[in-house]
């Protein structure tokens, strides 16, 4: 028998941020995948590629479209862009040194150009950012309004 | 996205109607409209632009599917912290309920960074209730004098 259950007044603001800081982490992680493979859009094949390979994800997977669901023709796809890419001496021209995990913690900034170097990329755009969506939400600098 | 509309879907209790409707905020029959379960897309495609350079682009159907597994993700955290709470006898979900639901299911990221928010908010809600009282007293001696 389900019970009704009230919600405290925090749940609100505090949902609102975790969802926010979970549409980032998807978009971001969908991102890299469609750069990985020279795209510039940001299409659901991207993010349902995310849900499949992101353990944390994996609830989601009931709402990927069922034509989707089957990525046999998709990674094939996939696999020839990369070898392209491979031949052609591709650089990814955003975020070369970001290894792939959004939530990965950078201690600082040297330690991201270290990175970059060992990697022999430029990064343009955000050397500072290096993929963690947690850098942009400082929580000791929060102003409620 | 398309293939959903006429359809009720009949899922944990719930009875979502995907067919387009007249505006109006108030679930009757317990059917509860497209544009009410769903994050507002705007909104969704904002956050997402944040996280990404300014050449990316976000296709529609990439802003709706993310937009379903936000309201996945909202259903997934609070059915969590709703079941601890039912399971410990209490009525009211708090803050504190869904920092414990996102570190159980595996977003312990998004748990730390959380709890500094709601403390911080907390905070602000004790000084806002202080201010308050301090207020309402002075109003008070007043109207005795």
């Amino acid at each position: 028998m389900f019970t009704k259950q009230m919600i405290s007044s925090e749940i609100p603001m505090l949902m609102s941020k975790a969802c926010e800081i979970f549409i980032q982490e998807l978009t971001f992680r969908a991102w890299m995948h469609a750069e990985k493979n020279n795209k510039s859009i940001v299409q659901p094949c991207d993010v349902a590629k995310v849900i499949m390979q992101t353990d944390t994800m994996n609830f989601l997977t009931e709402i990927i479209p069922n034509n989707l669901g089957d990525f046999s023709v998709f990674d094939a796809k996939e696999e020839n862009i990369a070898n392209i890419a491979e031949e052609n001496e591709v650089s990814l021209s955003f975020t070369a040194g970001f290894m792939g995990n959004p939530m990965m913690k950078m201690d600082s900034e040297e330690n991201a150009g270290n990175i970059v170097e060992g990697n022999q990329a430029t990064l343009p755009y955000t050397s500072g950012f290096m993929g963690n969506p947690m850098n942009m939400m400082n929580m000791d600098n929060v102003r409620m309004k | 996205m398309g293939d959903n509309i006429g359809k009720v879907l009949d899922r944990e209790g719930f009875k979502y109607n995907f067919t387009a409707s007249a505006s109006g905020t108030s679930a009757q029959d317990g059917v509860i409209k497209e544009q009410d379960r769903l994050l507002p897309i705007a909104n969704v495609g904002r956050i997402m632009k944040q996280i990404l350079p300014p050449n990316a682009k976000i296709s529609k159907e990439a802003k709706e599917t993310m937009q379903e597994s936000v309201s996945e993700f909202i259903s997934f955290v609070t059915g969590e912290a709703s079941d601890k709470c039912h399971k410990e006898k209490r009525k009211t979900v708090n803050g504190d309920d869904i920092c414990w639901a996102l570190a159980t299911l595996g977003f312990d990221d998004y748990s730390e960074p959380l709890k500094r928010y709601l403390y911080k908010y907390r905070e602000m809600e004790g000084e806002r209730a202080n201010q308050n009282k301090g207020s309402n007293g002075y109003e008070n001696n007043i109207a005795n004098i």
